[in-house]
């Protein structure tokens, strides 16, 4: 399509049942109380003018040029901060507020280049289209009087620049970074003529900007501009597709002049995100057209050769040939394949099905893996889906979140600054993590309660707040007698006095007192909600955690309804599609066991294939099996499991021991380096299909451009299926999504039609619910009745000791994103060149250790060299890094210990010691 | 691995726990670690978690 | 014997050597004395002015420079001896037997620090009367006085105090706005350095009033005097029992506090004011959400100007219908005059309404200073317009000043004499608002500046017909499109000068100097 420009009503909607009817210039229009004339208007079809408001911040009321008058009411109120009124009459074109917007356009020209044409905002321009929407025909001033022509350029931010002297002073990037990202880095200095907007003081990069894009998308003038609009010109055409980094699922406009991509511009329309965006996803897409991209299928025979690039043809066949050889020798299942939570939900199925129908067994496995597993073992047990219980919006109706071993204002940054939007409105905060992360105190927040407990005693927590939920009788009987089961059974377990706050307080580190309060909190403070992250699901006891936290839930009535809910904040785009779409070796699409031989009937009469009824491996099972020499190929398709998957050192040892490696991906990651045939993948902005979020929000994923590499994802896997002998073909990829929806019941209404006509689902979209479900077990829990299930606390087996007296616990930063494949190869590293060890001072002095030293970091696994800061963020005796850089290699200290459940690796507790790199080590 | 399950299972009693970590590996095991754990069951059974022996037992005799 | 003898404590006093005169008396006083600091009279001309207490009353002298003690001591001060500097019983003087002090009782009067004394001159009497009365009554009551709001607006606030209390909800606040920034007045801040009880006791009607538990005076930085006067006598009423959780026995929770501002005139303006007493930089918001629906921290809050409030405690204890016979139309009560600039007799005048601008300014204020005549007087403060010297036979209340194209404000008067270039304060009008303005809107921000240069170019001579009717134009558009009173009201004295003096912007008539 051309350019899209949204409509912009002016004032945020109002939502509530009441309504007003008014009259603006004679056509009559009816909204909900509390709208403002603004809107009204808008709404009937009237666009007042204005610079200062735009429908995604609160109206401010200062640029005057709203102006309307009102039958019976005195002056000239402005529109946007007026409330409509019943029966008023209002009135946008009058001679006098004409001669009164003319005088306003008047003093803003005055102090203003007149440079349009050769602008970089020529066209896309609020105060240029002002100026001719009200007919300014001449500047009486002149243009030698005091002005801001000579404001200095800030051009420090790698993707904006600040032109001040284009500023008009409206506020809207210093309101959008309050009210939308709620970071509070921008204000305005100075006051009267002097007023200006300053990144406090300093410039945008030294200062907290966190370079969400909010002031960017709010600036009406070129004042904030893109540096790529500033480069390219203004992009002519727009793309709505969605974004491919982190599981919030922003929806974005494409903005591009033919084939090139100028700017990704969060939608309004978005379900997942209303318009607002962060770093990565508003700025950070160069990756897709790095030139470390591989564009053409590269086959060898042993790992020791050098890359053969090779046509298509043979690459397909050179990979099927070689499966197949495999499976003679080795049988059926000495084979398998691991999906991509990067890819399209219906890229995944593909893969899926080829190792299902195809390869004939069910070794596939996905990157959940290593981080949703328990969310999915630990909801189906308890509510009966995997499957977080609200959508995003919900969090503006909850008066308690707690935030549970999740790091939202870098992992999940657009959901966050909705978070914080309600925590600012009032709702109470509790944080449950070893790291005082952001959210514990940043600018009109602050935590009423943060449990720094110690890592790996998640369940110990969880399980003392319900045990005062329990025995201070703030169980919710209602809603437990009337929608759960299996009550009385975990009743009985989790008031056994080893379960009280002061019986773990020794173990978790957390006061006794604080936890009551805490849970005092959360089941008596109105709508709880819980959201969390992979510091509950890395675990030993990952699942059980989960389990833990859905018991709390259903104990203190906070679930099916909105406010309320069970949320895990998922890591990759498409981490919730890629376990729907039957990932998981026990599991079919839909999340059916592989063993229900009516749901494989429906399978196999669809597929024309025989299904194996038993689970497949796993992927720490896959190494293992790989290492004892039963399994013998592996199918990657976008993951790096040789940088990501924990204990790296067995991770190579495993692919070292595969005859066949086959890497699907846009660049030669770190498991090409074990791999025999390089398939090359398309970007985000090549795909055509659909990514789920961590909402169960099934977004469109559109077509920028043509596939780089020539072949769509899902054509090389059908073609490689084919040439193993099993007929797989489709046209298009609606058709999967619509193969998707006859087999899969949850699924059933989704079609690709149906997403363009709605923007987004939701699922479960069938009969029952059409458009979708944005909030789950509402009526009746997905299993019938929500089940309790006990949780006993069992420690971790990775302990500190005298070698290794420290534990070190990982996570990531906003600016970057997990091994860095796509972040790395933008100017996101301007934020984080490389990985550190936070560690705390006291820790860090015992060793002699001082800021920005080169430190050694070991595990009985590993070591590894890195820089250390000192941060007194974590508790003592806790050191911290993240695993952006291939070079740091976190993983190479973690270890093989897993959730008991699902395998998950135990990511967030390794004991370690860290020592200065002595000079014997440096060479 | 089965002792770390074993250990979840531990707050029930012996029938209801083993059925339950029997269930467990029936639901999510893979048929070649199943056989491997039968035969550590057999040749180490001082290895394995009662609980998860009685578990075994089970697997072999309802498979 | 001990005497006693009051030497003022109030900034204008200790500025004029005040604290000297005191430390003098201290040294060379012939007898034991007792030296009460107390506020001031309001006649600054007389400043500083010390009273003795005698058999006839308290007897005053001044000013009294530091270096005179001695000699007034010698000849007989303290019996209250006569001296050129002697002006007799104080109370006995016309300027202050002529005026109607019901916010200004007391000040001057008592040492304003002391509970005794201002329980032993009426203190607490509204209170108390409020506080065996229903809430409902109290609002009844201070809306049937007629009071308005005196900060400049005139609003009334019996109508602000009934939609905070119809609001209900847990934390409601009262607000008084100290910020007293517009030029020649001084009343603020001499009430809260002379009788700071008396606000605090307003502040606690309109609490109990509104159901609001916290309240907050906001105090200019340049005020420092009457910030650590307002904050020892919240002390000290809360040691008394008149402020805390349980006021005066009667269950009332009101606790108060003093903030400072940051030498910004518009935190006068009352949402700026909020914004700084959250804070947050001094931005004035738009209107709607009203501070009494929305105010401080989101909640219901009275914002009332000092004089506004300090004006309850006399409603409550004389009742409304006393306080509602003084005054003309729609004016009600008494309104404290601040006479400033060029003239003879400058200082606190507070008078029923409806006395003329030309009484109190020759009556009262003995004409100008310089003795040359007055050429225009402008009240209302720097945004109030200039009136001419043939147009001063105004009754001084609302709608009769609205009704000549100026306003009262908080009751500020400079006067200047035919010496003033009216063109030049047109000119400050709009370099004032230039300097203050916020900075939010733009008829404001960008406005005042190009007011600046445009009367430039006029008083240049440059296009004046053109520049004449830009002027205008721009005027029309801050007044109209401003999106508070700073901006709407800058071009009050620009029209008014363009008006009365005319002659004054051309090129000729600014070198009439």
């Amino acid at each position: 399509m051309s350019l899209l420009k949204e409509p912009d009503l002016g004032t945020p909607a109002r939502p509530g049942p009441a309504t007003v009817s008014l009259e603006v210039d004679g056509l009559p229009v009816t909204v909900p109380e509390g709208t403002s004339v603004m809107r009204a208007a808008a709404l009937s079809g009237i666009d007042v003018p204005k610079l200062c408001a735009t429908d995604s911040l609160e109206a401010f009321g200062s640029c005057r040029l709203c102006l309307v008058e009102i039958d019976g009411r005195r002056g000239t109120p402005a529109s946007c901060t007026t409330p409509v009124a019943e029966g008023m009459r209002v009135s946008t074109q009058t001679p006098k507020l004409e001669k009164l917007r003319q005088g306003v356009m008047e003093l803003y020209i005055s102090d203003h280049p007149l440079d349009c044409l050769t602008c970089p905002a020529n066209g896309d321009c609020e105060l240029q289209d002002m100026s001719g929407i009200v007919g300014l025909r001449q500047v009486r001033y002149g243009y030698e009087g005091a002005n801001h022509l000579d404001e200095k350029k800030d051009t420090s931010n790698p993707y904006f620049d600040f032109d001040a002297s284009k500023c008009i002073s409206c506020s809207r990037c210093v309101r959008a970074c309050g009210e939308v990202q709620g970071t509070f880095a921008l204000t305005i200095e100075g006051r009267g003529f002097e007023s200006k907007v300053s990144a406090g003081g300093t410039d945008f990069m030294s200062s907290e900007c966190v370079s969400c894009g909010a002031c960017v998308q709010a600036c009406p003038t070129s004042t904030l501009q893109e540096k790529s609009v500033i480069q390219l010109g203004m992009p002519t055409r727009s793309v709505i597709t969605t974004c491919a980094y982190c599981g919030v699922g922003c929806s974005f406009k494409a903005e591009l002049r033919g084939a090139e991509l100028v700017r990704m511009v969060p939608y309004k329309d978005g379900g997942a995100n209303e318009g607002h965006s962060c770093v990565k996803g508003r700025f950070a897409f160069g990756y897709a057209t790095h030139p470390d991209r591989v564009l053409t299928p590269m086959v060898r025979e042993r790992i020791t050769d050098e890359w053969r690039p090779v046509d298509w043809d043979t690459a397909i066949a050179f990979t099927a040939a070689k499966l197949r050889d495999i499976q003679s020798r080795h049988g059926v299942g000495a084979i398998g394949g691991i999906t991509s939570s990067r890819t399209t939900n219906e890229e995944v199925y593909v893969v899926q099905k080829m190792i299902r129908a195809a390869f004939g067994n069910n070794n596939v496995d996905t990157c959940a893996r290593v981080c949703h597993s328990p969310t999915g073992y630990g909801l189906k047990q308890t509510f009966g889906t995997s499957a977080g219980t609200q959508d995003f919006r919900s969090v503006a109706k909850s008066d308690v979140i707690m935030v549970i071993g999740a790091n939202p204002t870098d992992g999940h940054p657009v959901f966050a600054s909705r978070m914080k939007r309600r925590l600012r409105e009032g709702a109470k905060l509790i944080v449950v993590d070893p790291r005082r992360i952001d959210l514990v105190r940043s600018p009109h927040i602050e935590a009423r309660h943060h449990l720094q407990l110690a890592p790996g005693t998640n369940v110990a927590v969880v399980n003392a707040m319900a045990h005062v939920v329990l025995t201070e009788g703030l169980v919710d009987r209602s809603f437990v007698d009337e929608r759960c089961e299996d009550f009385d059974d975990w009743a009985a377990f989790i008031a056994l006095p080893e379960n009280s706050p002061e019986a773990v307080e020794e173990h978790t580190g957390v006061p006794a007192e604080e936890v009551r309060a805490a849970a005092r909190l959360f089941a008596t403070g109105g709508n709880g909600a819980i959201y969390y992250g992979l510091g509950v699901t890395e675990h030993s006891q990952g699942s059980t955690m989960v389990m833990g936290m859905a018991n709390l839930a259903m104990a203190t009535g906070n679930i099916g309804r909105e406010g309320v809910g069970v949320n895990p904040l998922r890591g990759q785009n498409n981490v919730q599609g890629s376990c729907d779409m039957g990932s998981f070796p026990h599991e079919l699409p839909g999340y059916r066991h592989v063993s229900d031989d009516v749901v494989r009937g429906v399978f196999e009469n669809m597929w024309g294939s025989t299904l194996q009824a038993e689970p497949g491996l796993r992927i720490p099972n896959m190494f293992d099996a790989a290492i004892d020499g039963s399994f013998r190929a592996l199918y990657v398709q976008g993951e790096d499991i040789a940088q990501s998957d924990p204990n790296i050192k067995h991770v190579h040892a495993a692919l070292t021991a595969l005859e066949l490696v086959v890497v699907q991906d846009l660049f030669l990651n770190e498991t090409a380096k074990f791999a025999h045939v390089f398939l090359p993948g398309t970007s985000f902005l090549e795909k055509d299909g659909t990514f789920t979020n961590a909402e169960r929000r099934i977004n469109r994923v559109r077509p920028v451009m043509a596939p780089k590499t020539g072949k769509h994802e899902w054509q090389i896997v059908a073609e490689i299926a084919q040439a193993m002998g099993y007929p797989m073909h489709y046209d298009r990829p609606s058709q999967i999504m619509d193969e998707i929806a006859a087999l899969t019941p949850t699924f059933a209404g989704v079609s690709f039609d149906k997403l363009d006509k709605l923007g987004s689902v939701q699922w479960p979209c069938n009969d029952n619910a059409p458009e979708g479900t944005p909030i789950m077990h509402t009526d009746g829990f997905v299993r019938g009745k929500g089940r309790f299930v006990p949780t006993p606390y069992v420690p971790t087996r990775e302990r500190s000791t005298r070698k290794y007296p420290l534990i070190l616990t990982t996570g990531r930063i906003l600016s970057q994103y997990n091994v860095g494949a796509q972040t790395r190869r933008t100017a996101n590293v301007a934020w984080h060149p490389e990985d550190v060890l936070e560690i705390h001072p006291h820790d860090a002095e015992v060793r002699g250790i001082s800021d920005g030293d080169e430190v050694v970091l070991t595990s009985r696994v590993g070591a590894t060299t890195l820089r250390a800061v000192l941060a007194d963020r974590m508790p003592v005796g806790v050191v911290y890094t993240t695993f952006h850089h291939p070079v740091t290699g976190a993983n190479v200290v973690t270890t093989e210990n897993s959730d008991w459940a699902t395998n998950c690796p135990e990511y967030k507790v390794t004991a370690v010691q860290v020592g200065l790199k002595s000079p014997a080590m440096a060479g | 691995m089965i002792n770390d399950i074993a250990v979840q299972f531990r707050h029930q009693g012996l029938d209801t726990a083993a059925a339950a970590i029997a269930e467990h590996i029936r639901t999510f095991w893979d048929p070649r670690m199943r056989a491997e754990l039968i035969r550590r069951v057999d040749a180490e059974p001082e290895t394995v978690d009662p609980l998860a022996l009685a578990a075994t037992l089970l697997l072999l005799t309802q498979p | 014997m001990t005497t006693t003898v009051y030497v003022p404590r109030d900034s204008a006093a200790r500025s004029l050597g005040a604290d000297e005169v005191a430390a003098k008396l201290m040294e060379t006083a012939d007898r034991p004395i007792r030296i009460v600091r107390n506020g001031s009279h309001g006649m600054l001309w007389l400043e500083p002015l010390v009273e003795v207490v005698t058999e006839r009353g308290r007897v005053g002298y001044g000013p009294v420079e530091p270096d005179a003690v001695a000699g007034l001591v010698a000849a007989g001060m303290l019996d209250g001896a006569d001296h050129e500097l002697c002006q007799g019983v104080v109370a006995d003087l016309p300027w202050m037997r002529d005026q109607t002090r019901l916010c200004f009782t007391r000040v001057g009067v008592t040492d304003p620090l002391s509970p005794d004394d201002y329980l032993a001159h009426g203190g607490l009497t509204g209170l108390r009367r409020a506080l065996s009365s229903d809430p409902a009554d109290v609002v009844a009551e201070v809306t049937e006085s007629g009071l308005r709001g005196r900060g400049g607006a005139g609003f009334p606030a019996g109508v602000k105090w009934k939609t905070v209390a119809g609001i209900s909800g847990p934390l409601k606040f009262v607000c008084c706005n100290a910020d007293e920034g517009d030029s020649g007045t001084f009343a603020d801040r001499m009430l809260m350095e002379g009788d700071p009880f008396t606000l605090i006791e307003g502040m606690t009607i309109a609490a109990y009033a509104v159901g609001a538990t916290e309240g907050y005076v906001y105090i200019r930085s340049e005020y420092p005097d009457a910030v650590r006067t307002m904050r020892e006598a919240i002390g000290v009423a809360r040691e008394q029992g008149w402020l805390g959780d349980d006021v005066l026995g009667s269950g009332l929770t009101f606790n108060l506090f003093v903030r400072v501002g940051a030498g910004a005139y518009i935190c006068g303006e009352e949402t700026a004011m909020l914004e700084s007493l959250e804070g947050k930089r001094g931005m004035v918001r738009a209107k709607p959400p009203i501070p009494a629906i929305t105010g401080l921290f989101g909640r219901p809050t009275v914002v009332n100007n000092v004089l506004t409030l300090a004006s309850v405690p006399a409603i409550l204890s004389g009742g409304a219908a006393a306080y509602q016979a003084l005054g003309v139309e729609r004016s009600r009560g008494t309104q404290v005059f601040q006479l400033a600039g060029n003239i003879a007799r400058g200082g606190i005048f507070e008078t029923a309404f409806g006395m003329t601008l030309q009484d109190l300014i020759q009556k009262y204020g003995g004409g100008t200073r310089s003795g040359r005549p007055i050429r225009a007087v402008q009240v209302g403060g720097p945004l109030g317009a200039y009136l001419p010297a043939d147009g001063l036979d105004l009754p001084m209340e609302y709608e009769a000043f609205a009704a000549a194209g100026a306003m009262l404000g908080h009751g500020g008067v400079v006067v200047f004499d035919d010496t003033v270039d009216m063109a030049a304060m047109a000119r400050f009008a709009m370099e004032f608002c230039a300097e203050e303005s916020c900075g939010k809107c733009t008829p404001c921000r960008v406005g005042a500046v190009r007011g600046v240069e445009v009367i430039d170019k006029i008083r240049a001579g440059q296009d004046p017909d053109d520049n004449l009717a830009l002027l205008g134009d721009l005027c029309e558009l801050m007044t109209e499109g401003s999106l508070c009173a700073m901006g709407g009201l800058t071009p009050m004295p620009v029209r008014s000068a363009l008006l009365h003096f005319a002659d004054d912007f051309s090129p000729r008539g600014g070198g009439q100097r």
